[in-house]
């Protein structure tokens, strides 16, 4: 049987960084299951909160790459694509790769097997299209599917609001997000990035059920009252082929029960969860975990954990250890989950460590304040309103401009008169949260640069729409030009009048620029009514059945004409040959009372 | 859900999917399909417009994949003979005969 000093289950960031152990002179092995190494990181196409130090700023993806060619460097063995299936109370583990199972004898075992997508019990809720929110995830961002086209996502926590984000990115509409609080559990920033993408999040509300022929084709949501309950009669139809769950994750500790360690069931860390001390040991001595099996966090926290798991496991076996490195590492984790975000996390740990905190502000969302910025140069202002553990503006300001200070969750602040206007910071957030303005850019025009990773990119020159911080439209803006960042982050600078220069926070770009309108009143263009007529609706009231031509308030007077002329175009025939359409009162806009007086 | 390269990603403002990847050819339910070098057997089957993997072992309800990385086993199908493989995280391969788990076959 092969032997080894400690091995780590799991290859997602908390194993990955448990090969510290490697790194101090043991001889360590990893095993992981997934088709590639990096856990959960892998689909993650966001830039990541949390310091700059640990990789804050960087895109999952990125982030996954670099810790899986540390990996490799550390001389630690790998076997990927293969699954660990016990712990035996000797220590033996057995594991199968290639459909051969295999046995190990580590001397210490670190159990980072990361965590599971929850269920939500709904009628139907087995139907094709309903999907967890990761899977949806997984397959769009690695392997390049579009599993739907209309979603509905079920929870407005962060993998909710990000998956939705994403999913929006690769062309898959996202028709609303439904969270049955009344307030959005995810982090501010990520809420705003898709309220500017024009995505209702309905508070108090469920889903109650899915109907369709072999998959999803609507699902039914419903109205909870106070206790979460169905309120009757409140039901509402979406026509969607896409159900998104995203109501949490929890541990992925079978081996862990199996092997016998104690286990204690704590909601807020995702249910049953491993007891462990500080330096992430369980009951059994040569047992210890990290990551989300640990209870459900965040990965900057996960890597933390397996640091620290790595090392007291190293360190176990009698590998000589550099204290301060642990220390900071440890010191650096209750920063974390020092904010208000980290509340529930704290509560979580002090049932199962046994400790008081003090602190118990909640996650407020605070005003903005009135802004003191200069007008006539180009300064960024910064839309993050909630004490979140994430400071990449600060790290990335050359000139000292930003500052956070040393409580990671505190908010940044910007000293306008050191800042030089180089807008670093705004293609840096990873809320995207940073917009570059310059209101005095003329007399009646402001420029605005917003952060922008869409498609299609606005191009110079373009007429596109300016949107605000719900997702509508206030007015037209001209694109200057786009920026673009290393990191596909983009800064897309636009004019727009003065007077909407504090609404307008997203852009655009216009579907049907270039059109000719046919009938103002309904927005008719000439592409459609040709498409229709060739699609067989050759009369004037066939159209204006079908396309509301005609239908505005100037009971056709623009039109009717010019729609005739294209019917006679597309069909051959000559303009008297044709039906003109039946003519209704009024002629005029008349309101209804106007009649009754009669 | 239309079929074909449509569900496909060709654009996309933060990723890179390889456009020339090798074809790989295989049948579900005796029908010929095409996939991609780098599919799953889940990924491939979505990617041309199917959606029920098996329909279940009681009541004949149709299932899909619902976890797409190997927890869930909602997505078990017959390949090349063998049941209840994993096809969200079983690789693609040439000439791969995949059927809907049906017991009473
Ligand atoms: C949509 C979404 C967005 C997120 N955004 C952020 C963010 O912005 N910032 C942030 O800090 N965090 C974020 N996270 C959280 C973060 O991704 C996770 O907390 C982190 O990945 C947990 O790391 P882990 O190593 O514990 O587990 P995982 O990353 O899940 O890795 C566990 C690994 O173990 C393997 N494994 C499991 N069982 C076995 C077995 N029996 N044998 C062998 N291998 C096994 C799995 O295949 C997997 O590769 C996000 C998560 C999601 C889902
Ligand atoms: S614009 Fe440049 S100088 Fe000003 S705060 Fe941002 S990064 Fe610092
Ligand atoms: S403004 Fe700073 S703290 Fe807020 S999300 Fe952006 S980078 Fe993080
Ligand atoms: S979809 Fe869950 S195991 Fe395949």
């Amino acid at each position: 049987m092969n032997e080894c000093d400690i091995l780590v289950v799991g290859g997602g960031p908390a194993g990955i960084s448990a090969i510290r152990s490697a790194k101090l002179g043991a001889d360590v092995v990893l095993i992981d299951d997934g088709l590639k190494l990096g856990g959960q990181l892998i689909k993650q196409t966001h830039k990541f909160f949390g310091s700059a130090e640990q990789f804050a700023g960087m895109r999952g993806v990125d982030i996954a790459n670099k810790l899986v060619s540390e990996l490799y460097e550390s001389g630690t063995k790998v076997l990927p694509g293969a699954t660990v299936l016990g712990i035996y109370e000797d220590g033996v583990v057995n594991y199968s790769k290639d459909n051969v199972v295999r046995e190990i004898k580590p001397k210490r075992t670190i159990v980072a097997t990361g965590a599971k997508e929850k269920n939500l019990l709904f009628e139907n809720n087995d139907l094709p299209g309903v999907y967890g929110a990761g899977a949806v995830q997984t397959l769009v961002n690695v392997y390049g599917i579009k599993v739907g086209n209309e979603v509905l996502m079920i929870g407005a926590g962060n993998i909710g609001l990000i998956v939705t984000y994403q999913l929006m990115q690769a062309g898959i509409h996202v028709q609303a997000i439904i969270e049955a609080t009344d307030h959005v559990g995810g982090y501010d920033v990520h809420a705003r990035k898709v309220k500017r993408l024009g995505i209702p999040i309905i508070f108090k509300h469920s889903i109650k059920r899915v109907d369709g022929y072999n998959s999803v084709e609507e699902a039914i949501v419903v109205k909870l009252d106070d206790r979460f309950n169905p309120i009757p009669g409140t039901e509402k139809k979406f026509r969607v082929d896409t159900v998104c769950i995203a109501v949490g994750l929890s541990p992925l500790a079978e081996l862990l029960w199996q092997a016998g360690c104690e286990m204690k069931y704590i909601p807020e860390l995702g249910g049953y969860v491993p007891v462990r001390d500080e330096d992430m040991r369980t009951s059994r001595e040569d047992i210890f975990v990290a990551g989300d099996v640990a209870g459900i966090e965040e990965a900057t926290s996960a890597m933390l954990e397996g640091t620290i798991a790595g090392t007291e496991a190293a360190r176990s076996l009698g590998y000589p250890v550099e204290d301060d490195e642990l220390e900071k590492a440890k010191s650096y984790l209750n920063q974390l989950r020092a904010g208000p975000t980290g509340k529930k996390i704290r509560i979580g740990l002090e049932k199962l460590l046994g400790k008081r905190h003090s602190f118990e502000t909640n996650a407020t969302i605070h005003k903005p304040s009135k802004s003191t910025m200069p007008k006539n140069k180009r300064v960024p202002v910064v839309e993050c309103f909630q004490e979140i553990p994430c400071n990449p503006c600060e790290a990335s300001c050359p000139f000292d401009a930003i500052t956070i200070g040393k409580d990671i969750n505190a908010r940044p602040s910007v000293d306008y008169s050191k800042c030089t206007g180089c807008g670093i910071c705004a293609l840096k957030c990873p809320g995207l949260a940073i917009f570059m303005i310059t209101e005095d850019y003329s007399d009646s025009e402001s420029l605005l640069e917003i952060p922008y990773e869409m498609l299609p990119i606005p191009r110079p020159g373009d007429i596109a729409d300016g949107i605000d911080r719900d997702g509508n439209f206030v007015c037209e803006v001209k694109v200057l030009g786009v920026i673009k960042g290393k990191d596909k982050t983009n800064l897309v600078r636009i004019i727009i009048p003065k007077e909407y220069a504090d609404r307008v926070r997203s852009v655009r770009v216009k579907e049907y620029k270039n059109d000719k309108i046919v009938c103002r009143c309904e927005d008719v263009t000439e592409k459609e009514i040709v498409e229709a007529i060739r699609r067989g609706y050759t009369s004037f009231d066939e159209l204006k059945r079908l396309l509301r031509v005609g239908m505005g308030p100037c009971g056709g007077k623009n039109c009717r004409e010019e729609v005739l002329k294209i019917i006679a175009r597309e069909t051959g025939k000559s303009v008297e040959e044709l039906e003109v359409g039946t003519y209704r009162p009024p002629t005029k806009p008349t309101p209804f009372s106007a009649f009754k007086n009669e | 859900m239309k079929e074909g390269s449509f569900v496909r990603i060709e654009e996309h403002p933060i990723l890179t999917f390889p456009k020339d990847r090798r074809k790989i050819e295989f049948t579900f339910e005796g029908k010929k399909m095409v996939g991609y070098e780098g599919d799953t057997i889940a990924s491939a089957l979505i990617a041309q417009g199917v959606k029920v993997f098996s329909y279940s072992h009681k009541s004949k309800r149709p299932r899909g994949f619902f976890c797409a990385v190997g927890k869930c086993s909602s997505c078990l199908m017959m390949v090349n003979g063998i049941r209840n493989v994993r096809t969200c995280i079983t690789p693609l391969k040439d000439g791969m005969d995949i059927r809907r788990n049906d017991e009473d076959e």
